[in-house]
């Protein structure tokens, strides 16, 4: 990072400032309203950079390295479809859910430090299962799409495909689908982040529902490079309470 | 000199009190160290996952019954005979039992209330008039400490008998805000805002959905229920922001709070000729001056309430 300079990341709702000043790094967060799905990066003289009260300061040995990843977010993801939709019995589909990223600092050295982990967007607090054995997740409005060409390219999503099987004798209504990205890791295509696929058999409202996650790359792109690590491991991850029906949770 | 005063004492001691006395220290010693290592192991090792209460109760039994046990061994060697102790203890019991019912009392509440567990160490309790974070569970009584830092002792027994609300025992809880609204507001767009402003909040859980309750005709306007569900950790950021919020909106949109008011009209004076007050003519021209003097008083600014040297000058009867 070039002294006597600012960095800034820009994305549609956020801009990430850094600065360092000798053994310390200077991080500030503002929020952006662009209609720009597309971010950049961009190098800004120090005279020009936005004074405010905000700045976060963090010590670094001097000639540390700054590692910037885009990772999931920290709680599970409710996505509520924004029309219903309902898989009929014996069908299987493949939804591309657009799932926000968090931008992530590291301070590289002998051993990697996360400095700075912040949302790209804004996103609504969610509560998903009952009052007393629930969990705390984040909820995104967004459409179900069938086709990766109908999801918007954007800097501040990652395109996390998921396959859903109704192998009961029941209609599946989606209304609310509870994504564990916690689990999963991030990859860089040409264009588009992707997180690891899913892979969920729905049994019946009285069974179990099946969750398979796929620790390789998604195979919708070419060279996908893996540019952060899930926040947790998924042991036992693949029985979870994934599905949000019209008038229970599917529970084990 | 102290010393060889006590070195002159041991030297006239028997050998048999010597060897008596020195096993009397080492039976105590050893003993009260079994019964701390016995604690320590088991809390490391055995209890390793259990909560902190129970780790804590456990720990108070092998403390409190090993105690006994080295005493009883102690008596034992120093040639007490234990049967005999036992028949006074039992007088002594009687008597001591009479006196010590309100310990036993909280000892059995006590035993009640750790088998039940209606609450654990760090839930924040509200039991009467008192509020705050349970700092230990005994078997006499539990502590608690209130927000304000105070220090707070509350005996079994009264809270086996009383009321008690656990406010944080589920992960969600939802916060109920009454207020009342003018009459005369557009009652659906005072939905509106509050469904945006439940919507907009940061803290505020957008599932289960908020609850929004026109729930009476009160005598200034109409009470209004805002509930808004949050993360049992974020009570104080909700509060704040979400009373920010409201009034913040509610300034912005035009809306008004209601608030205690009464509205006054004097009747016109009609008063029989020739009254008090002198002649019918002179009763009407002292009430054209009072309304003429009404109507060239500025009006008052829009939201302000009438004052009560404003109802007085309009109960004043017309000179």
């Amino acid at each position: 990072m070039p002294h006597h300079k600012c960095l800034q990341w820009r994305f549609p709702a956020r801009s990430i400032w850094v600065e360092r000043v000798e053994t310390e790094w200077h991080v500030l967060s503002m929020p952006e309203r662009t209609r720009e799905h597309s971010a950049f990066r961009r190098a800004v003289a120090r005279s020009r950079k936005p004074a405010s009260s905000e700045w976060r300061h963090y010590l670094h040995r001097a000639g540390g390295l700054m590692q910037p990843s885009p990772v999931l977010p920290d709680r599970p993801v409710v996505i509520r479809p924004d029309r219903a939709l309902t898989l009929l019995p014996g069908q299987s589909t493949v939804f591309y859910l657009g799932i926000p990223v968090w931008f992530r600092l590291n301070a590289a050295g002998t051993r990697l430090a996360r400095v700075f982990d912040e949302p790209l967007s804004v996103l609504t607090r969610t509560w998903f299962g009952d009052p007393v054995t629930g969990e705390l997740c984040w909820g995104l409005a967004t459409r179900l799409h069938h086709s990766l060409d109908s999801v918007d390219v954007s800097a501040d999503f990652a395109v996390c495909p998921l396959m859903v099987e109704n192998e009961s004798d029941t209609d599946l209504d989606f209304q609310k689908i509870c994504i564990h990205v916690e689990n999963l890791s991030v990859f860089r295509g040409r264009e588009r982040l992707w997180t690891n696929s899913l892979h969920a058999v729905f049994q019946g409202p009285d069974q179990v529902t099946q969750i398979e996650i796929t620790h390789e790359p998604p195979g919708f792109e070419e060279g996908l490079v893996q540019v952060s690590d899930a926040r947790q491991p998924a042991p036992g991850w693949n029985i979870r309470r994934t599905f949000g029906m019209l008038k229970y949770f599917t529970d084990f | 000199m102290f010393f060889q005063q006590i070195v002159n004492w041991v030297h006239t001691l028997s050998p048999d009190v010597l060897t008596k006395g020195l096993r009397v220290v080492v039976t105590a010693a050893l003993g009260l160290l079994l019964v701390r290592l016995l604690a320590v192991v088991t809390q490391r090792y055995l209890m390793r996952k259990s909560t902190p209460q129970r780790r804590m109760v456990v720990r108070k039994i092998i403390g409190y019954s090993g105690f006994v046990l080295v005493v009883l061994a102690v008596l034992g060697e120093l040639g007490v005979k234990l049967t005999a102790l036992l028949g006074a203890a039992g007088i002594v019991g009687i008597a001591v039992g009479f006196a010590s019912q309100t310990s036993v009392s909280n000892i059995i509440s006590g035993l009640f209330l750790i088998s039940e567990k209606p609450f654990a160490i760090g839930d924040v309790l509200r039991i009467g008039t008192t509020t705050g974070i349970i700092q230990s569970i005994d078997l006499l009584s539990i502590k608690i400490r209130t927000f304000d830092n105070l220090f707070v002792r509350i005996p079994n027994e009264k809270i086996l008998s009383s009321e008690v609300t656990n406010i944080t025992r589920f992960p969600i809880r939802r916060m109920d805000l009454v207020f009342q609204v003018d009459y005369g507001q557009d009652l659906s767009r005072v939905q509106r805002v509050l469904t945006e402003i439940a919507r907009d909040n940061p803290w505020s859980l957008d599932e289960p959905d908020p609850v929004i309750l026109f729930t009476d005709f009160k005598e200034s306007g109409v009470e209004v229920l805002l509930g808004l569900w949050f993360a049992k950790d974020d009570f104080l950021l909700m509060k704040n922001s979400i009373m920010t919020d409201v009034t913040a909106r509610f300034e912005a949109e035009g809306i008004r709070f209601a608030h205690p008011r009464r509205v006054v009209r004097p009747d016109h004076p009609k008063r029989p000729g020739g009254a008090k007050g002198g002649a019918r003519g002179e009763g009407r021209a002292s009430a054209k001056r009072a309304s003429a003097k009404r109507a060239s008083r500025p009006p008052l600014p829009r939201g302000r309430l009438p004052s009560r040297s404003d109802s007085a000058r309009t109960r004043r009867p017309p000179r």
